[in-house]
């Protein structure tokens, strides 16, 4: 647990302290800036509209009109730009040769496989933290239901979690740090479209498989917000199979 | 300490290194030496767990590398050919880091990390960034780190590489510092390096040890341990053919007025050799008996097999 924490520590720090994560950062908070306030137009203008047609603006459709939509983006930026975190993880400490430090300290594959994504998670977590601003601000100004905003962020951090652990598989199997971001791309966008592969498909266990590890699906509980065991248990098992695959590949260095 | 029996590492068809066997006493400074491609940093490697041997075995402190790998690593200290270093980090820091992960108390990590900054000579630059560092200091960090834990062991790949001559000296002094207290490993194409640190030689070449001695153990196997090398002025053919015929002498080399006369028997063959170049009227203009420097053994016997 020592050497987990140890490798954690050192590897959010470089990450956070890094030119890179300032600009990736930076580019979230433009995107989602322009974006939040988008959204709040429109639900401005359509709240404006319904009192005109006699009907009030609903808490509940603040959260689906921005909040949802807001989460939407989120998520979006994060499939293109946690590679570029996720992607010096490992890669880098191959390129380096600090890997060899790793792989002659007393530790095993597991504690640097789970450090490391606990450094990505912990990076990822940060750039959540910054999106969670907006909804937060605008409590300023409306009310809402904040459990449900909670539920929401819970769902989002269940796959952004999932993003880090794909971006982290991706950077053990290079020591290039370019084709890490590529191949975490790849994944990510992987992660939503093998779910939605077998929608309609004529094969029935296909189609049941499907649907049970479409990403969408689980997502669309939180989105509602609903707890699900079955979506937690679904991320939980996503994310330990790709810090499994990680630290198998590792493991693999010694055998080569 | 060290104890390596059958130790062989294939790559797909190619024998990195074929069945090594060769053990290091507790305390013992011992030079690796082979040319490029030979196996020395596999068999590193292959010692501090980086690595597993295709098969035979390896016992540090008595502990099997691969049963009890903790137990091995936690009394190795290694550095690599490349510097393992994280450039974002700052000296102290990054020592701190290598200290807990090789599992050192946290009581102990600021006393360890001074001492190994003051050996390695790094106080003023402890407090900077790994990457804005010369090669040179990068370096000296590679080897503080391998030493930050107090290890019992030490295995130095290339350790000064990229140094100028008085960082080599300092190296080399902290070596013999080190000495005694320390098991040490270390490869190194700077042969007179290991003649100035190392107390025995392995020499290895293709994979395979082609000779583990002492040097002057070394120096006297080769070529019956001993040759004279004579310049002269005329009839160097001449004295080369009366050469062969004196006793002890077990070859001659001639190239133009340079002689290089093999044999057995130093003193009497420096005699011999002297007087039958005088009685030759070869015209002797210089004569000398250098002894069989590490150079030669390790160009003898890296092209011999």
């Amino acid at each position: 647990m020592r050497a987990i924490l140890l490798i954690a520590r050192k590897d959010f720090k470089l990450i956070v302290t890094s030119p890179l994560f300032c600009f990736v950062a930076a580019l979230c908070t433009v995107v989602w800036s322009l974006m939040y306030l988008s959204f709040l137009r429109q639900f401005a203008a359509q709240g404006l509209m319904a009192n005109m047609q006699g009907g009030g603006a609903a808490a509940q459709s603040l959260m689906n009109s921005v909040f949802v939509q807001h989460i939407s983006v989120v998520n979006l930026v994060l499939i293109f730009t946690l590679p570029a975190i996720t992607m010096r993880l490992i890669a880098e400490e191959k390129k380096m040769r600090s890997y060899d430090l790793l792989l002659t300290s007393p530790i095993s594959s597991t504690d640097i496989a789970v450090g490391k994504f606990l450094a990505g998670l912990g990076a990822a977590t940060a750039l959540l933290l910054i999106s969670f601003i907006y909804p937060a601000g605008t409590s300023l100004i409306a009310k809402f239901h904040w459990p449900t905003l909670i539920i929401l962020y819970f769902g989002i951090f269940l796959i952004t979690a999932l993003y880090a652990a794909a971006g982290l598989f991706a950077s053990s199997l290079t020591d290039s740090a370019m084709l890490a971001v590529f191949m975490a791309v790849v994944f990510n966008l992987m992660i939503w479209f093998v779910g939605q592969s077998g929608a309609g498909s004529d094969v029935k266990w296909w189609a049941t498989l499907s649907e049970y590890i479409s990403v969408g699906n689980h997502l669309s509980n939180f989105l509602k917000g609903t707890l699900r065991v079955s979506s937690i248990v679904f991320f939980t098992s996503a994310v330990g199979f790709f810090v499994f695959l990680c630290q198998r590949v590792i493991e693999s260095a010694r055998w080569r | 300490m060290i104890e390596i029996s059958n130790l062989t590492k294939n790559y797909g068809d190619r024998k990195a290194i074929d069945s090594l066997n060769f053990t290091v006493k507790k305390g013992e400074v011992v030079g690796f030496l082979g040319p490029n491609g030979a196996g020395k940093t596999t068999t590193m490697k292959i010692i501090t767990g980086f690595m597993a041997p295709t098969s035979g075995q390896v016992k540090v402190a008595g502990f099997d590398v691969f049963e009890n790998p903790y137990e091995v690593k936690r009394r190795i200290g290694y550095l690599p050919e490349t510097p393992p270093l994280y450039g974002d980090m700052v000296v102290t820091d990054f020592l701190e880091f290598v200290a807990k992960l090789k599992g050192v108390e946290d009581s102990r990590v600021n006393q360890l990390v001074a001492r190994a900054v003051e050996k390695t000579q790094l106080g003023d630059v402890r407090h900077r960034l790994i990457q804005n560092l010369s090669k040179g200091y990068r370096q000296r960090v590679g080897l503080a780190q391998a030493i930050v834990s107090d290890p019992e062991i030490l295995i130095l790949d290339e350790p000064t590489v990229g140094l100028d001559p008085r960082q080599v000296a300092e190296i080399r002094t902290l070596l013999q510092e080190l000495r005694g207290s320390h098991t040490i490993i270390l490869s190194t194409h700077i042969l007179p390096e290991v003649q100035a640190t190392c107390e025995r030689v392995i020499i290895i070449n293709r994979g395979r040890i082609v000779a583990e001695d002492t040097l002057s153990g070394l120096s006297n196997r080769l070529r019956g341990g001993s040759y004279v090398q004579l310049r002269v002025r005329r009839n160097s053919s001449e004295l080369a053919q009366a050469l062969k015929a004196v006793g002890g002498v077990t070859s001659v080399e001639i190239n133009g007025n340079n002689l290089k006369v093999h044999g057995t028997g130093t003193e009497e063959l420096i005699e011999a050799v002297s007087e039958l170049a005088v009685a030759k009227r070869a015209g002797l203009v210089e004569l000398s008996h250098p002894e069989a420097g590490l150079e030669d053994i390790f160009i003898e016997l890296t092209t011999q097999h």
